[in-house]
């Protein structure tokens, strides 16, 4: 059983930070960067599959530039087999779709039975790559799953799913499929210094668009939207900034309290 | 980072008589168990917190002649021009950092016993110190009133001699000039008792003397007591408080004020199981409120918030926050809220630890958060600067995240090492903190004096501190919920492996008392605990309780505490001659007794049980064991000494091939897992490791300076020479 999971290196800022002035975006000096929650979880549902069945392999993908490549270290050491990361000056800032795009080139050429994304990352919140990477490989796909049983008879899984409410969808899903995975689904594994240094030795192939068959030009007919602007928030009036000891500002709290329940 | 403008106003200069305080941080008298025979430990702690930016560093109590002599415990002493010095060194540490140096001329009357000089003070009545043993004071005839104030004055021209800024008359804790304005204390009938003036003669005497000697050159300072809290008998706040402020208000400088007294200075040095943050506001904050004074005035409360000391000054409570217990825990809290990092501030648990050794008279003081606190000149430790490790390339694992482990995988992280890993198998790190911090509650109603039993929550900050520290260490990484075999530990591919994973409670009753387990004992039944099952939970507790109390410490007390608030009948037994002795040096004692005695918890000293069975233990009295009793209980809790988790360290040291095949140099145990103690000792040992993870053998602590006189010609590299690693305070700078 073969399954690749995409996974992202996601920005994580510091409490004070600046916007760079000659393009959209944060100042890189007051970004950490850190593997996506969700994909710790997607990563260890992989692991257990191909432990359950006791044979496969495991292929993590990173669209990203050399940040990436701490993350997918950290997957290697966890346990994923190879990993790959694309990377070309045109992705810098690409949106879901094109980041889709490109991943949907690599899933193509490993032809995998299973593909496990996150529900979305940290950082950019859209939840679109998983949904539009399964469009463009025009697999069946289930968002949001919470459980999930592998069928090796069948070649199928029986996967739960989250919905509003504290609902639960139940579906059967045939394989090959793309699944979005929920965190909470399992406890993600940690690797122990053995396995971070022999994580170096396993192998990590940096693709260039050409070797997934794409161009500058692919790129460009994928993306949906371009970031043309960051910027803070217009400073919104009526808020009253409480100064003083935590007894000055809970006396004040409960001042306006009792004002307002009178008013 | 520059620092939020809220925290400006701690950082305008105030002017103090002839000298200049560059901000608001003043680190009032304490003791530190250094005093003039210990100069490198004196000038080092202090000079640590000079850098850390405290604008004023001040000796703690210094005895002004051997009349006044408190041995057994550690006064600084200004006797003669050997004493001028060795405290000259600590002044001009301090200088080097624009920061002024306060000296806290001392004398003790009836409190200072005198047991090295054996001189005999002198008091202004002849009765005997409340809490010392049979030391009557001579009576002070005016001849003797003279003599002691040109002691004063002697002690007062000696210290500037020495180069300090700062020179106190100290009163507060009801030593000499507070004792002559105390009727508690003044039973005179001559011009210096009877009427407040006549009582406040002789400190107003003292102050225009020591003014008139050095006034000029430094400023002066009384510490005093507003409020003593013996009501009417002695000084309270809105009668002789106010009124001697305003009396000699001329005279002074600068008013550092307390409350309390000595016998009982934990209303002073609050612990906080009973005593907030500012705890002494509604005393100490009168005297600016009532305007009953215009001269600049420091007070203290643990305080530890810099939001709380911006809104103790702007609301005009005082000009200056001080601080004892908060300057120790962190040195560098100024310097923290100046460069805009105040989230890295080590709070003060208000444990008290610090206290203890100076009350036990002798040991350097520790401090439990602050592993370096007496540790920067002996062992030449800088509580926020650290050497990178010569072995920084090896893999290090740290198996459990309580006291110990914590400190040692963030000393280790800030150390540099490449890859520090802490496997911890608890949902969190914090170990045995996690639930001692949910001990020491009662029922939440007052006590019998100020303060309220709060439990001992403020001491999760040992966890709060250390794990906003972990997570700022990139090269050390946290793993909870994960219990760890030998074998993982063997496979985890860790050139240094470090044992933290603490200790039990006896589940059979063995003890210190009969060195034997009790017959009977046996906390895997319904119906007895441990300690630690108290607060987990999940164990029916009875309505009669026993709890077996042989720790000496805050354990069985408080155990007893928590369970009578909740309305059970308990009984506590000891087989000391009281219960929680140590808490006496943390000056926690008085107040937890006046709650087990509120809450009707019946206490047994010298008792310990021979048997235990359903319904019943079975005790004998310890000087006459055919003395029996009985005590019908549903409930026992054996709180009888603990035992340390070493399996996992001994399975590893056993298979020396293993360890070999699998990489692994060196296996370190710390902590409880080595041998159960007090948290401030567990944390220094995991920072002793980390500190000396590169040392020969790490397992044996290198040597420290000891600050004893050698024989024949010495000179100060005799001394300093004997510390061996490198230290992460530099020499240079010492007066030679």
């Amino acid at each position: 059983m073969k399954i690749v999971v995409p996974v992202k290196e996601v920005a994580v800022l510091d409490e004070e930070f600046e916007l760079l002035e000659d393009r959209p975006g944060v100042d890189p000096d007051a970004i950490d960067w850190e593997l996506n929650e969700w994909d710790d979880f997607s990563l260890e549902t992989a692991l257990q599959l191909r432990e359950a069945q006791g044979e496969g392999e495991v292929v993590v993908v990173s669209v990203g530039d050399e940040e990436a490549e701490e993350g997918l270290r950290a997957c290697l050491a966890k346990g994923a087999d190879r990993a790959l990361r694309v990377w070309d000056d045109a992705l810098e800032g690409a949106d879901p779709l094109t980041v889709a795009r490109v991943l949907a080139a690599v899933v193509e050429r490993e032809s995998p039975d299973l593909v496990l994304c996150g529900v979305q990352s940290s950082d950019a919140v859209q939840g679109a790559t998983g949904v539009a990477l399964a469009a463009h490989l025009g697999l069946p796909r289930v968002a949001v799953v919470k459980a999930l049983d592998y069928d090796a008879g069948s070649g199928s899984a029986t996967v739960e799913r989250e919905l509003e409410g504290g609902l639960t969808e139940l579906l059967r899903v045939r394989l090959p499929a793309l699944l979005t995975i929920q965190t909470g689904i399992n406890e993600p594994r940690y690797a122990n210094l053995r396995a971070i240094k022999q994580a170096k030795e396993k192998p990590l192939e940096l693709l260039e668009l050409g070797e997934v068959g794409l161009d500058e030009a692919a790129l460009e007919a994928a993306a949906g939207s371009r970031t043309r602007s960051v910027a803070p928030p217009e400073a919104g009036g009526g808020a009253e900034m409480l100064g003083g000891s935590a007894s000055d500002v809970a006396e004040r709290i409960a001042g306006i309290v009792k004002e307002r329940m009178a008013g | 980072m520059a620092r939020d403008p809220k925290y400006d106003i701690l950082f305008e200069p105030i002017q103090l008589g002839p000298k200049t305080l560059k901000n608001r941080f003043y680190q009032v008298p304490h003791c530190i168990g250094a005093g003039s025979e210990k100069p490198g430990f004196q000038a080092y702690h202090r000079g640590m917190k000079a850098e850390g930016g405290w604008g004023a560093l001040c000796t703690e109590y210094c005895s002004i002649h051997p009349e006044s002599d408190d041995t057994h415990r550690v006064s600084a002493r200004i006797w003669d021009d050997d004493d001028v010095r060795n405290l000259a060194v600590m002044c001009d540490r301090l200088h080097e950092f624009d920061a002024l140096a306060g000296i806290e001329l001392w004398y003790g009357g009836p409190h200072a016993p005198c047991m090295e000089s054996r001189h005999n003070p002198r008091g202004p009545s002849q009765i005997p110190s409340d809490f010392e043993v049979n030391t009557h004071p001579r009576y002070m005839d005016r001849d003797d009133v003279k003599l002691v104030q040109k002691m004063y004055v002697d002690a007062a021209v000696r210290a500037r001699e020495a180069g300090f800024d700062i020179v106190y008359v100290y009163g507060a804790h009801s030593y000499l000039p507070l004792q002559f304005l105390s009727p508690f204390y003044n039973k005179r009938t001559d011009e210096y008792g009877g009427s407040f003036e006549n009582r406040a003669r002789f400190w107003k005497e003292c102050l225009e003397q020591v003014r008139e000697a050095v006034g000029d050159d430094c400023a002066i300072a009384s510490r005093f007591a507003v409020d003593t809290l013996y009501g009417p008998s002695a000084i309270e706040i809105g009668e002789d408080g106010v009124r001697f402020v305003e009396y000699v208000d001329d005279l002074v400088d600068l008013w550092d004020l307390t409350v309390g007294d000595i016998a009982e200075w934990g209303q002073n040095a609050g612990p906080s199981r009973f005593f907030e943050e500012n705890h002494e506001k509604p005393y100490t904050g009168q005297v600016k409120a009532g305007d009953h004074t215009n001269k600049p005035v420091v007070g203290v409360g643990r305080i530890t918030n810099p939001d709380t000391m911006v809104a103790i000054i702007s609301s005009g409570q005082f000009d200056i926050i001080g601080a004892a217990r908060p300057s120790i825990s962190d040195p560098f809290l100024p310097k923290k809220i100046e460069e805009g990092h105040p989230e890295d501030i080590r709070e003060c648990i208000g444990c008290n630890q610090c206290i203890s050794r100076w009350e036990i008279g002798g040991p350097p003081m520790i401090c439990t958060q602050n592993a370096t606190a007496g540790e920067e000149y002996r062992r030449g430790w800088h509580p926020e600067k650290f050497h990178p490790a010569g072995n920084r390339d090896k893999g290090v694992l740290v198996v459990g995240a309580g006291p110990a482990g914590m400190e040692c995988a963030m000393v280790l992280g800030k150390r540099d090492m490449s890859a520090v890993h802490v496997v911890e198998a608890d949902k969190e790190i914090g170990g045995c903190v996690n639930w001692i911090s949910q001990l020491g509650h009662s029922d939440g109603q007052e006590n019998l004096a100020r303060g309220t039993a709060r439990g001992l929550g403020e001491w999760k900050r040992i966890v709060n501190y250390r794990q906003i520290q972990l997570d700022k260490l990139k090269n050390v990484d946290v793993h909870l919920n994960s219990r760890l075999s030998t074998q993982d530990v063997l496979e985890y591919g860790a050139e240094i492996v470090i044992i933290a994973t603490g200790g039990h409670f006896a589940t059979n009753g063995l003890n210190p008392a009969t060195h034997d387990v009790i017959e009977g004992a046996d906390t895997s039944l319904d119906w007895q605990l441990t300690p630690d099952e108290v607060v987990r939970g999940g164990k029916q507790i009875g309505d009669r309780v026993l709890v077996l109390e042989n720790e000496g410490y805050y354990m069985g007390v408080s155990i007893a505490q928590k369970l009578a608030g909740e309305g059970k009948d308990v009984t506590l037994v000891t087989q000391m001659g009281d219960v929680a002795n140590y808490m006496e040096f943390t000056l926690e004692a008085p107040m937890l007794h006046r709650d087990l005695h509120r809450l009707g918890v019946k206490i047994h000293p010298y008792t310990m049980l021979e048997k235990i069975e359903p319904g019943a233990c079975h005790a004998y009295n310890v000087w006459n064991p055919a003395h029996k009793e009985q005590f019908e209980v549903d409930t026992v809790v054996l709180c009888t000494q603990r035992l340390s988790n070493d399996e996992l360290y001994h399975e590893l040291r056993a298979d020396k091939e293993a360890l070999e095949r699998e990489g692994i140099e060196a296996v370190y145990m710390i902590g409880d897992a080595s041998a159960p103690r007090m948290i401030p000792d567990a944390i220094f040992d995991g920072h002793r490791l980390a500190r000396e993870i590169d040392s020969p053998n790490p397992a044996m602590p290198l040597p420290f300076i000891r600050e004893r006189r050698l024989w024949g010609n010495v000179s100060n590299e005799d001394y300093d020479s004997r510390l061996l690693n490198t230290p992460d305070v530099t020499m240079a700078g010492v007066a030679k």
